[in-house]
Order: structure tokens, then sequence, then C-alpha cells
């Protein structure tokens, strides 16, 4: 089942100047980009910073104003601000890309994590303190440590705060925005590791935001690669990582790092040869804007961006 | 530029507009009109009555508020009620003494805040600066009438080198020179007193300002090269630091009509101020009405060109 | 999953408890000897101040006496008198009390105004910012001694209800810019945006959860404003239009100089009350300044 269809969706961020503040041009920060997701399923955008994954998934979130396109969730148009009822709200959370910024620190993690239940659930003061604790012992923290204050804690611990503070309401959809890249590599697999099983326990479905594609390559089942606001490829997991098409995504996949030490040389090579298809051929791929072509179907789930066939 | 100057004075209307706008309610919801002050009290009522609608007192507001903006725009300011006297005519003699007033008061403001600002910065951390900075934070919590208070104690009447009122001594034959000589000697302790006070923001801010500039790469380079110590401070950090002063050009006008008040009050001396007291006391309106006006007026004037001479100097604000 | 628990708990025990802003303020404050004597000094006269004004005949006290006009002090008047025989030391007391206590009323007031007005403007920033700041602007160029000298020159039923108000109205400015800019910065970080994802509404999340955290900024500009709120309200009591007669205020003794024979012979009348503001402005200031040096970690001295 299908649980988020986005249509056409671009978010343009005017450049004002002149007297009178007129808009005078436009950052086309997502321009053009459609997607859906089944439910269940982890969904991953991958590009460079400034590539616009990030907008847009706050542009599903609701927190950028959307110029065009739509976004249906569960069957609902969700496109306008007005229409992101109480309900729709609730059902989409995210999980924020620094622990350390995204929990107040002036509340203890009582008040952090209790706040989306006192916006939609009215508790008792009893059930509320039940809920935390049992969704602290979720993430797999101390029940005893709700009347702590974040800076109690560490960067893992705290993004841990942050993810059940994102499924205290049961949502259908978490929109995770580079979960891990704020911590260190030894604690990065733990959170993610959680998040898949979490994800199993809830049936939760994921946007999963990141610039890593090892990351993406361990949590994601359908994978899009953004470029400059557009897309430049999407598929299935194996599709990306085994058959990627366009050479953009051959550079991503190529610098993959390897720890396997006697394939070193083979890389190497495999890599020298990427980055001479990429500067022979970057015309094939790219406009004369250095902006991607609009996608061509290469199988039913497999996109990329070519030009017109000549 | 040009456009940040465009710019910004097209917002000055709107906040021309609207200083008229609180004036004239402001004047409305004062009591009594021109014709209290006007009509014998043994005119029967209904002449009264018939004379209020002759001069359209009894319009609407907006019709009132339209034809006082036309009057203003004329120069008709209305009429003073205890003075008998158009308020044009009786503000401009008082209008003179307050702008020589203010003029002494900006002159001695930056006199003293330019040599002590300069040497703070330049010898930061040292014992000259820290009496300077002692000056500067003290004269910072001292309210000004209070210091005018006791410049006028000590300097008028104990020592008795000032006059201590008025704008000039009695007797003497306009544009005389002696003339000349008394008025300067009436204005210069008040604008000391003023100056006194209100540089210590300047003082501060320049010094600040130099601190900061001494750090900065450009002023390293010049020393690297080898430029004398004098001449990094005259061709580098002086010029860079004196410039932002201008932004505070606006502070200080509004600082001055706040002063003047106060000033004139307690050194009886016969200025705008002087003239805003009085009339509120005798609550001829017309008069307070004229005057605030004129204040609010320079107040926004003096934010504008502040506002443009820094657009010239830091190109940074003309951005947003 | 259980040991991994385990492990982060120990982790977390670790990890000292950083100090809470409160408690930075008031250590710095303790360690600034000036800023300590200070407030000392505050609190010993306000302590003074309003017990012994519990015992004071306020109308005793402004009852005008013909048969003791201007006397120099002496051992029954502590200050002597003024022109109406009133007892300048009483007064004193009384004045020091009621300009406190404005002072603090009109701080409180233009506090949750300002604090208010900036907090929205920085956290909606875009059109809502640039409309509020262009009304910012425009009262803040206005003359505000003239406007509270003539809304108090022709406000009906002056009291000093109506003094405190008319006061406030043209002093919430400076707060609002200072606390406008600081929002702008914090409504950046992330757990704003996450409080709106959570559905939590804007005035929630303007007041629970950006509020706390500008809280200290809200403390030092409010006792700074504290001091020049009693400057002002001395300046404007001084003039004529603060404080009735009747309820003298620091400004009031002050005035009494206005008239150039008290002010050369009969010192006793002013320069307390002159000093008594002096002094007060200082000692809030130090206060105000050690306060703002502990919010900003590079000035901190310890």
């Amino acid at each position: 089942m299908v649980i988020l269809e986005v249509n056409n969706l671009k978010v343009y961020f005017p450049i004002k100047a002149g007297i009178f503040n007129r808009t005078v041009n436009h950052i086309k920060a997502v321009d053009d980009v459609s997607f859906s997701i089944e439910q269940g399923k982890t969904y991953g955008l991958v590009g460079e910073s400034g590539s616009g994954k990030t907008t847009t998934g706050r542009a599903v979130m609701g927190l950028e104003n959307i110029t065009a396109g739509t976004i249906i969730f569960d069957g609902k148009d969700i496109t306008k601000k007005q229409s992101k009822t109480k309900d729709v709200r609730r059902n989409i959370q995210m999980i924020f890309q620094d622990p350390y910024s995204s929990l107040n620190p002036r509340k203890r993690v009582k008040d952090i994590i209790a706040e989306p239940l006192r916006n939609f659930e009215n508790l008792s003061k009893q059930e509320e303190k039940k809920r935390v604790q049992e969704l602290l012992e979720l993430v797999g923290l101390s029940p005893e440590s709700i009347l702590k204050y974040p800076h109690e804690f560490s960067g893992g611990q705290r993004q841990r705060i942050g993810i059940a503070r994102a499924i205290a309401l049961k949502p259908k959809l978490i929109i995770a925005d580079e979960p891990v890249s704020a911590l260190d590599v030894s604690v990065q697999a733990q959170v993610l590791n959680f998040m898949r099983d979490i994800q199993k326990e809830l049936g939760l479905t994921y946007i999963f935001i990141s610039h890593d594609l090892g990351i993406v390559k361990h949590m994601c089942d359908d994978i899009a690669i953004m470029y400059k606001g557009r897309y430049v490829e999407q598929g299935t997991k194996e599709e990306i990582f085994n058959y990627p098409q366009h050479i953009y995504t051959k550079r991503l996949v190529s610098a993959i790092p390897d720890t396997e030490p006697g394939n070193r040389e083979k890389r190497f090579k495999f890599r020298q040869d990427i980055q001479k298809e990429f500067e022979e051929s970057y015309d094939d791929y790219f406009d004369s804007d250095g902006l991607a072509y609009s996608l061509k179907p290469v199988s039913d789930t497999h996109l990329v961006a070519l030009p017109e066939k000549g | 530029m040009w456009k940040f100057i465009v710019r910004r004075m097209l917002t000055t209307f709107p906040q021309l507009i609207l200083l008229s706008v609180i004036i004239f309610l402001m004047a409305q919801a004062m009591p009594g009109d021109a014709l209290t002050g006007l009509v014998d009290p043994n005119v029967d009522r209904a002449a009264i009555e018939e004379q209020r609608e002759k001069l359209g007192l009894n319009d609407p507001w907006h019709i009132k508020y339209a034809d006082w903006v036309s009057g203003l725009l004329q120069g008709d300011l209305g009429q003073s009620f205890r003075y008998k006297m158009d308020v044009t005519d009786l503000i401009e003699q008082r209008l003179i003494n307050t702008f020589w007033l203010a003029v002494a008061t900006l002159l001695f403001t930056y006199i003293i805040a330019l040599p002590l600002g300069i040497l703070s910065g330049r010898y930061n951390d040292t014992l000259l600066d820290s009496s300077i900075t002692g000056y500067t934070y003290i004269g910072f919590a001292t309210p000004l009438f209070i210091f005018a208070l006791v410049m006028l104690w000590v300097f008028g009447y104990q020592l008795q080198w000032f006059p201590t009122g008025g704008s000039v001594a009695p007797g003497l034959e306009a544009g005389s020179m002696d003339y000349i000589l008394s008025k300067v000697n009436h204005l210069l302790l008040p604008a000391l007193s003023m100056a006194l006070i209100q540089t210590v923001s300047t003082v501060q801010y320049l010094r600040s300002e130099i601190v900061d500039t001494k750090q900065k790469e450009f002023v390293v380079t010049a020393r690297a090269k080898g430029a004398s110590e004098t001449r990094v401070y005259n061709r580098h950090i002086f010029r860079n630091s004196l410039l932002p002063i201008a932004a505070y050009f606006s502070y200080e006008i509004t600082l001055l009509i706040t002063g003047t008040i106060f000033v004139e009050r307690i050194f009886s001396y016969p200025g705008m101020g002087q003239l805003f007291l009085d009339s509120i006391v005798q609550r001829d309106f017309s008069v307070v009405t004229a005057v605030v006006l004129l204040f609010g007026l320079a107040a926004i004037l003096g934010a504008l060109v502040s506002d443009i001479i820094l657009s010239i100097i830091d190109p940074r604000i003309r951005i947003k | 999953m259980e040991i991994n628990q385990m492990n982060m708990d120990k982790q977390s025990q670790n990890l000292t408890k950083s100090p809470s802003s409160f408690r930075i303020l008031w250590r710095e404050l303790v360690r600034d000897k000036l800023a300590l004597i200070s407030l000392l000094f505050l609190i010993i006269i306000g302590i003074f101040v309003y017990g012994s004004s519990l015992i004071l005949d306020q109308s005793e006290i402004v009852k005008v006496d013909l048969f003791a006009i201007n006397e120099p002090p002496s051992e029954e008047f502590i200050l002597g008198t003024d022109y109406g025989g009133r007892d300048v030391f009483g007064q004193l007391i009384i004045g020091t009390r009621n300009s406190i206590s404005i002072g603090l009323i009109v701080t409180l007031l233009s506090g949750m105004i300002g604090v208010t007005f900036g907090l929205t403007a920085g956290y909606f920033g875009g059109h809502v910012d640039n409309v509020l700041m262009r009304i910012l602007d425009f009262f803040q160029v206005l003359p505000f001694t003239m406007l509270v000298i003539v809304f108090v020159a022709i406000v009906p039923n002056y009291s000093i209800l109506a003094f405190s108000l008319i006061f406030t109205a043209f002093s919430w400015m400076s707060i609002a810019r200072v606390i406008r800019s600081k929002a702008l910065q914090e409504k950046e970080l992330d757990y704003v945006q996450a409080s709106r994802t959570l559905g939590t509404s804007h005035p929630k999340i303007i007041f629970r959860e950006m509020m706390p955290n500008v809280s200290s900024l809200i403390i030092v500009t409010m006792t700074l404003n504290l001091a020049s709120n009693i400057g002002l309200e001395s300046g404007l009591s001084f003039l004529g239009f603060g404080f009735p007669e009747s309820t003298p205020s620091l400004g009031t003794l002050l005035s009494y100089a206005t008239n150039p024979q008290t002010l050369e012979h009969r010192w006793w009348i002013w320069v307390p009350a002159a000093v008594m503001i002096l002094v007060l402005m200082l000692a809030v200031r130090n206060v105000g300044e050690a306060l703002r040096r502990a919010t900003d970690a590079r000035q901190r001295r310890g």
C-alpha cells in the first residue's frame, strides 16, 4: 500500500532585490520531484549538501512553503498548510540531524518526550509518566532518567530521546534527516540498528535523508539520488548499487570505501575509469545549465535522468 | 546605495504621517480649542456655537485632520491663546536659541569624545584607559538633570564663572560684539553639561571600535609591512573607527531633544524646551502641539540622515 | 540491548553536570566584588526603606508646617525641612520607596510587552518581523520625554497607575529589540522546528520553548532597564510630570532645587536625593553589568 505520494513537488526560494523588494529570481531548491513510498519501507534520499534532499523532507513535513505540486498522505491531499489537520500532523514525525540543538536544553527529558503527548492526547499525570517511561525503555534508556536534562546525556543517547519523542504518537511516517551524521561512527551503527528494530516493531515507514551511501545501503529499500534540486536516478537498492545508469550515481557508488584490503588496486582502477568517463561524458548527462534531465524509465522501478534519444 | 537611500526615504513617509496623526489625536484630546481662549465669556452660547460651526470645529475628525495638515504645510501652526500671537512667530526666537544650544552641545560632544575614545582605545587596559572607562561608566548612570544641577551649583553659584540663567545679558544691543559674546557665555554651561553626559556613549563606542579594529588583519598587515605606529593609527585604525560614529547621530538627536527640556529648565534658558514646559503648565496646547511636532520631525529626519550617512560609509547595511 | 543500556547509564554518570544558567549568573555576581556590594546595598536599602515606611506616616510627612520652613538639619529633623516645613529625611525615605516601586513596576510592564513583541517578531520572522520592526522603529524615534509629559498633562483622572501605563507605553522598545535579535537566532535551532513538527501551537512555542532559553538575557536587560527607569522617573518628577507632590519621589525633592534660593543655600533639601538617585542607579547598573558579563562567556571573570 502506498502511504505517501509526492507529485511534481517544487520548492522555490525567492531572491528579492530592488527598491520595492520585488522577487527577481528564484533558487530552485526542489525542482519537479515525484516519488511514492510503500508502507513499512525505507526510502532513501541521497545527495550532496545543497541538493535539496532536506528541503524535500521539510516540505513533506510542512516546514517549507510549497511552490507547486501535490503531496498525498494516506489518501489525503496535504499539500496546503491548512490541510494538515491534527490527524495528519500526528502521523508524520521527524528525527533531526543535530541531537544537540533539537532538544530544548531547558526542559527535562520527561517534558521533552511528553510534548507530543500533551498536544494530542489527554493523559493524566500518571498515565503520561508511564508512557514516557515505556518510550524511554523502548529506545534503550533507563526509565529513571526522566528528570534529567539533555546535557546530561551523550550524543547517541540524545538522538534516542529524539527518536522516542518522534515515535511517541505512533506515527505512520518518520522523516529522518541525517539522523546519525552528527554522531560518532561507533554510535552510528547502534542508532541505525535500533531504528530498524523499532521500524519492524511499530510498522514505521521512513524517509531516510543522508549523504552517506554506505548507511543508505544498510538502511533503505528504495533510493533516490538528488542533484541540484532534481532527481538523477531512482530505483531499488539493488538497481542503484549494482546497475547505476547515470554517471553521477556511478561516481557516488564508486566512492564507497571497500573494507577488503585485497581489492585496493582494483577499486582504485575502477574509480579512475569512472572519473575519466565522467569528464568525457559530462555533457551527455547534464543540460547546458548543469542540471539533470527529466527521468526516463529503464525498468518498472528504475528511473534515470537521461536526455531524449538522439 | 541609491536604492537604499530611496527605500529608506520611502519608509520615512509613513513615519511622518503616523507622527502627524498621533499629534493630531493628541491635540484633539487636549482640553479646549481655538475658541476657548479667544471668545469673550460674555458672548452668549448660541453665538459661540455658530462661530464653532463656521470655523469647522464641529466637522468630523478626518476633515479636521485634512484642514490641520494643509495648514501645517502652509506653515500655519495655529494661535497661542496665551500670547495672542501666531505660534509660528512665537516659536521663531526660541527655535534659534535651541538651535545654537544644540550645535554647541554637538560640538562639545565630539570634541570630548574623539580624544577620549581614541586614547582609551589605543592604550587600552592602561591606567589612562581605566580612568576614561570609569568616567563613561559613571556618566552612563548619571541622569542629566542631576549633573546639570550640580554644574549650575558649582560653576554658576559657588564659583560664579558663568551666568546662572537666560540666553543673553539684558541691555545689550542685538548684533553687537558684546551681545554675541554674552550669548556664547550663556550657552557654555548648559551645552557643556549636556555634552559631558551625552558624550559617554560615543566615547565607549569609539573605544570598542578601535580595540576591535586593532586586531583586524589589515592592521596586522600594515604593521608587518613596517608602517610606523602613528601611521597605522592615523591611516588605518582611526579612519575605520571614526566612520561608524555616524550611526550614533540619530541617537544624539534623540538625546538632545530630551536634554534641552531638562537643561533649559535648569538654566532658565529661553528655548523650545522651556517653551514646551511653560505651555503645558499654562495649558496653551496649540503651542505644545507645535513644539512636539517640530521635535518629532527633527527626530525622524535625524534618523534618516544618520541611516543615509551610514549607508554611504558602510556597504554592509545596504543589503537589507 | 541490556548490556548496551548499562554501558550508556555508566556513560551518563561520568558526564559532569554542567551548571544551569541561573547558577552561572549567580556565581558571576558573587565573584564580582563591586556587584556583590551593590547587591547587598540594594537589599539593605530595600529593607530599610520598605520597612521604615510601614512605620512612617506618609500624610504626616507631607503635611505643611508653616512654623518650620526651610530649617537646616537639626536633632528634630535629621535632614532639615523644605519650603513647606516638611521633614526632608522622611520624604527621602518615602521618595526612595516610591521611586524604586515605580521603577520596578514600569520595568516589569515594559519587559512583558517588550519580550512578547521581540519574541513574536523573531519567531515568525519575514513579513511579521518587518511590520513589527517598522512599528518599533517609529516608537523609538519619538521624543519619549515630551510625549510622556503631554500625556501626563492631558490624561483625565491622573494617578500613579496612569503614570506607569504612560511611562510603559513609551519604554518597551529597547528590550524588544534585544530580545528580537536573540529570538531570530534561537528559532533557527532544531528544537523550535521540532516543536512545530510535534504539533505545538505558536504561542506555546514562543513562551514555553523559546522564552526559557532567552531568560538570562531578559533578566540582564531588565536589570539595566531598571536603572535607567529610576533615572527617567525621577527626571519626570523633577520637571513636575511624574508623581504628584502628595506622593513624593526622589525627583520631587530635586525639583525644589529649581528655586535658585534652594539650590544655592539649602543643600540639605536636594543633595541627599541627588546622591540617593546616583547611588541607586549605579548599584543597579553594577549588578546588571555583572549579570551581562555572566551571559557572555568570553567576558566571564571566573
